[in-house]
């Protein structure tokens, strides 16, 4: 066991890991006690795993809020002209969570306890935003969207500063899933958000909210 | 001179030792630990005085020659690789304090979670008994590190049923029997402690030692259903650990009072609380489903109704 602790310790000094530990009873820098027991999980391959965690956990529940979002607005708008816009739209997030979901189970991360809050708030902010109109959809869609591309893409420059090539799998998936969500974001401008009354009050509200959740979400 | 030469050793130890105190911005106790480490280093010296006596007579020799000496008296000092021997000297304190309290565990059955079954450990390793000045007096850290080493042991165990399994060489356990039989097993580890457990528990819930001890608590738990093939990733996630860490912990009270032979009471007692688990969630979505065909029921007969009353057109 000694053998285990020296090098995932040397890992730690290097990394500066708060929590997470390797097996057995390790010191944790600058932490209360001269000694803090930590979990016993093993960390996976030397992967920086308090930063996956927070990544993993956050997409995860933002794809989870897209997909309600589509929810509410199907329910409201699915046997209108922009129906099978939104249908096609819904179904790439469905995607999404779907390879979430598997990631969140190999990397073991835990979802936000939030999910239930964001399974209703989602919804009621697709139908809301779908009862002001067609147009007010698509400018629901555009924030959320451009909320979520510059999300993804901060994500994607903290795994690069951390390691590209150990990341590689999960970079590619997520420069992916910012590609699409960008192409959403294109079909909300095409699709008149920008004629919505009140757009901008609009738009600045509802990518409040997503700050306010994606913080949330990260720690929570 | 061969005196002089281990003061000068152990002096210029104590001084990197410092130093390495210094950067990783460490407290009190762990500059106590550089001490100790120090001392110690300064009585393996007088063990091996021959081999100094020796060693200066080799000066001249190729420093290649001169380090297979110095190896055996520790950390050695070498003026090259900062970070390196840095590191070395922090992991030597850190294996220093977990070989401490793994030999101390062997007196606990007498002396309790206590300074005194740390001391006795010390001892045994040929230490001082000051070691166990180390370590805060109600043994806190002692039973933190007899959890961590428990919580491993299981994870060992887990991770080798799950081989077998997967090698086909033994059948996959239903859900309920895997965690009565996971829980069974780590609370069986205490058993040897059982006289002392109820102490150590009383430690565990001091306010200082409850992020620890809830930290090594969730971790158990995870893992047991990461190994039972828990693979939810929705609320479910919480509600099963809740529910499981609940188990675990009215079975451990349970088994400090048991007094049946073999603890039989205590598994029974889990068995039947990891029943109602299982029943409790078949019940739910029981509850679910019913739910669900009652309000479709509804939406149907609100259908029905608008057709009826001529309201529902094509838009």
């Amino acid at each position: 066991m000694a053998a285990a602790v020296v090098p995932a310790l040397r890992c730690s000094l290097l990394q500066r890991r708060p929590l997470r530990c390797g097996p057995g009873v390790r010191a944790v820098p600058g932490a209360g006690a001269a000694l803090r027991p930590c979990s016993s999980r093993v960390a996976q391959d030397g992967i920086n795993q308090p930063v996956i965690d927070r990544i993993i956990r956050v997409d995860h529940a933002g794809e989870y809020g897209a997909n309600r979002i589509y929810a509410g607005q199907m329910a409201v708008l699915g046997r209108s002209s922009v129906g099978p816009v939104i249908q096609q739209m819904w179904n790439q997030e469905k995607k999404h969570l779907k390879k979430f979901n598997e990631l969140m189970v190999a990397y073991r991360v835990r979802p936000t306890v939030l999910l239930p809050f964001w399974n209703v708030a989602g919804f009621v902010l697709g139908a809301g935003s779908a009862l002001l109109g067609k147009k007010g959809a698509m400018a629901c869609t555009v924030a959320v969207e451009e909320s979520i591309s510059e999300h993804y893409n901060n994500q994607i420059r903290t795994l690069i500063e951390e390691d590209p090539e150990k990341y590689k799998e999960l970079l590619q998936v997520i420069k992916q899933f910012r590609d699409e969500e960008q192409e959403h974001h294109d079909i909300g401008l095409e699709h008149d958000a920008e004629a919505t009354p009140a757009y901008s009050v609009l738009k600045t509200a509802i990518q409040l909210g997503c700050k306010a959740a994606i913080f949330l979400s990260e720690r929570i | 001179m061969a005196a002089a030469g281990g003061l000068r050793r152990a002096g210029w130890r104590l001084w990197r030792a410092r130093r390495a105190v210094v950067r990783c911005q460490q407290y009190p106790p762990l500059r106590a630990l550089q001490a100790s480490a120090a001392l110690r280093a300064a009585s393996d010296e007088h063990k091996k005085e021959p081999w100094a006596s020796s060693s200066q007579q080799h000066f001249e020799s190729p420093p290649a020659g001169h380090q297979p000496e110095e190896k055996p008296q520790g950390p050695h000092p070498s003026y090259t690789g900062q970070g390196g021997q840095e590191s070395e000297d922090y992991e030597s304190e850190e294996q220093l304090q977990h070989r401490i309290l793994t030999a101390a565990l062997e007196f606990v059955p007498e002396h309790g979670w206590t300074a005194e079954a740390i001391a006795e450990g010390a001892k045994t390793l040929g230490l001082s008994v000051a070691a166990a000045g180390l370590f805060h007096s109600d043994g806190s850290e002692l039973i933190l590190h007899f959890v961590s080493d428990c919580n491993t042991k299981l994870t060992e165990l887990l991770k080798k049923e799950q081989k077998l399994v997967q090698l086909g060489e033994a059948e996959k356990k239903p859900i309920d029997e895997f965690l009565r039989d996971a829980v069974e097993a780590r609370l069986r580890m205490l058993i040897p402690y059982i006289e002392k457990w109820p102490q150590a528990l009383s430690v565990l819930l001091l306010p200082r030692n409850i992020p620890s001890s809830l930290s090594l608590l969730t971790s158990m738990i995870d893992d047991i259903w990461h190994y039972a093939g828990d693979q939810s990733t929705d609320f479910n996630w919480y509600t099963r650990r809740a529910v499981l860490t609940a188990i675990y912990n009215t079975t451990e009270l349970v088994m400090m009072q048991d007094s049946s032979p073999g603890f039989e009471d205590t598994w029974r007692f889990l068995e039947n609380r990891v029943a109602d688990a299982m029943a409790m969630s078949n019940t739910a979505t029981q509850v679910q489903s019913t739910g669900e065909a009652v309000v479709q029921g509804l939406m149907g007969a609100a259908v029905t109704i608008k057709n009826l009353a001529g309201l529902n057109q094509r838009r």
